[in-house]
């Protein structure tokens, strides 16, 4: 499965130990350059650049990093084509020639911008997603005071997905052995059955894992560990590295500001 | 001293049918006990009264000489003292890594981070787990889970500890390792209460057996008192165990008769007794 990857790459990449501060900074800094940038040249070059790390620092497969890629890829060209057809003002630079739809320079332009940072801030994700195990994130938004209930959603919620894609993989099983897919019908009466079934049991986990909880005294807080990597222990050497590299990049995002195709 | 004791306990849920009736239930310290029955015994429903998640519809539970009260800090207290092992790990592994998940007991008694970390250590050092502190739950094998499962209550170092079919799901090694893990925490003192229908385990492990049946306590006694009475054993939709089974075959279809009964309930105690005749 594809989550299950994604998890298994974060446990085990080659920075896997890098300091997890230093990759959370690394990772939201380039995608704020990237976003807050006027023009689609800074962000496409994140992009490679942050690709680039991915590939080749944290040695993440290149056929998996592809398939990922390809999921907000397919999302940025449906949002650019729309946009440049449908969000421009001005004279068109090209008509399709029936219903009177045509491009415009701004609509071009401003769905090239869109498309590119998108791309730039989902390298920044998919460089934290595969680099760092989420509960290493955790920590590290908690503290930059990062708001306790939504933590403790989030972390049981990333507890309980693989316990629910489990539960889904073996009910699909048990509908297949049972022809629960052999039409198309079929296919969406199972797939509602199954729907229907996860959040059942996602109910009656949920009731159970409550009562275990309170037989290991649990009184409305979840309480966390801290004991991880410190801010601190980055070295002076890799924070001016950082601070360099993000200077540049904001440089290059004031340079090309005025940067358009058309 | 009974260090668990259920006076008359009942319990009914909301629709009236009744899950316990009259359950006296007691456990010396240092013991170890089984409580046999089968599915829909009342087996688990008995277990969440030992700790307080359950309170009865009528009678007292009484755990280390205390009246279990249901009111916040004692049931921290009484928390502390029994831990509960569910029987799905996947219901109680709850946090993103093993080391977070057996701190959250200690954690939640409110233990410097000193003292947490020692007893994780500690733990998972006893259970066998070293060195899978970081690892997710969901990355762990059944028998893994299991142990984890164990070492979070561990944690808490309590008195007493109740499973909750701790070898169901396991295979025949995983399973013997639980059992193993369990008599060496008794020998450190620990008293222990599992519940289980593997009749050909219970011999080896229990000193002391409850047989429960559509939530009444139908027997209790020595392993060999209750398999003595095959009727009732039978009744509660359990069986003997299997070398049992086969010695009373070989006496009453073959006449060949190793031993009157009580029939030897373990393979040891057969061995012994075949190799007298023979």
């Amino acid at each position: 499965m594809f989550e299950d990857f994604l998890d298994r790459y974060a446990q085990s990449n080659a920075i896997r130990n890098v300091n997890t501060y230093y990759k959370v900074l690394f990772g939201i800094i380039t995608m704020i350059v990237s976003l807050v940038s006027t023009s689609p040249v800074m962000p496409l070059i994140i992009f490679s650049l942050v690709s680039f790390v991915i590939l080749f620092k944290a040695k993440i497969p290149v056929k998996f990093y592809l398939k990922f890629v390809t999921v907000p890829l397919t999302f940025a060209s449906i949002t650019f084509v729309f946009m440049a057809f449908w969000f421009g003002t001005g004279s068109y630079i090209y008509t399709l020639g029936v219903f009177n739809l045509g491009v415009t320079a701004s609509g071009f332009n401003l769905g090239f911008l869109v498309f590119a940072r998108m791309m730039g801030g989902f390298a920044c994700l998919a460089f934290l997603g595969l680099t760092t195990p989420l509960p290493e994130i955790f920590s590290v938004l908690e503290d930059f005071k990062f708001p306790e209930e939504l933590l403790e959603i989030s972390m049981l919620m990333y507890r309980y997905v693989f316990v629910s894609i489990d539960e889904a993989i073996k009910m699909h099983h048990a509908q297949e052995t049972r022809l629960g897919y052999s039409s198309f019908k079929k296919s969406y009466q199972s797939m509602g059955m199954l729907i229907a079934n996860i959040f059942i049991r996602t109910w009656i986990i949920g009731e159970k894992s409550y009562v275990s909880m309170q037989s290991r005294c649990y009184d409305g807080t979840f309480n966390t560990m801290d004991d991880h990597d410190s801010i601190r222990s980055i070295r002076v050497r890799n924070l001016v590295v950082l601070a360099l590299l993000e200077s540049i990049l904001s440089i290059g995002v004031f340079l090309t500001s005025s940067f358009r195709i058309f | 001293m009974n260090i668990i004791e259920t006076k008359n306990i009942s319990y009914h849920y909301p629709d009236g049918s009744k899950a316990l009736q009259k359950v006296n239930f007691k456990v010396e310290e240092g013991t170890k006990v089984a409580l046999l029955g089968a599915n829909g015994a009342g087996k688990s429903t008995l277990f969440l009264h030992f700790n307080g998640i359950l309170k009865p519809t009528s009678g007292t539970v009484f755990v280390d000489g205390e009246e279990v009260k249901y009111d916040k800090k004692s049931l921290l207290r009484i928390r502390q003292k029994l831990g509960i092992v569910f029987q799905n790990p996947d219901d109680q592994l709850i946090a993103p890594t093993v080391k977070e998940d057996v701190a959250y007991g200690p954690l939640n008694i409110g233990l410097s981070n000193e003292e947490i970390n020692d007893r994780v250590k500690e733990s998972l050092k006893r259970v066998g787990m070293e060195g899978v502190e970081k690892k997710a739950p969901h990355q762990l094998s059944g028998g893994e889970k299991k142990k984890v499962a164990i070492a979070g209550i561990l944690a808490m170092r309590p008195k007493i500890m109740v499973l909750d079919e701790p070898t169901s799901g396991l295979d025949p090694k995983g399973a013997s390792q639980i059992m193993k893990l369990l008599y060496e925490l008794n020998q450190g003192g620990i008293t222990i209460v599992i519940s289980t229908h593997d009749v050909d385990m219970v011999p080896l492990y229990a000193s002391k057996v409850y047989i429960m049946s559509e939530g009444r306590l139908i027997k209790e006694g020595s392993p060999q008192e209750i398999f003595k009475d095959v009727t009732t054993v039978r009744d509660a939709n359990l069986r003997l165990p299997r070398i049992a089974h086969l010695m009373e075959i070989l006496d009453k279809k073959n006449e060949l008769t190793f031993c009157k009964p009580p029939y030897p309930l373990t393979i040891g105690e057969a061995r012994k007794r075949i190799l007298e005749k023979v």
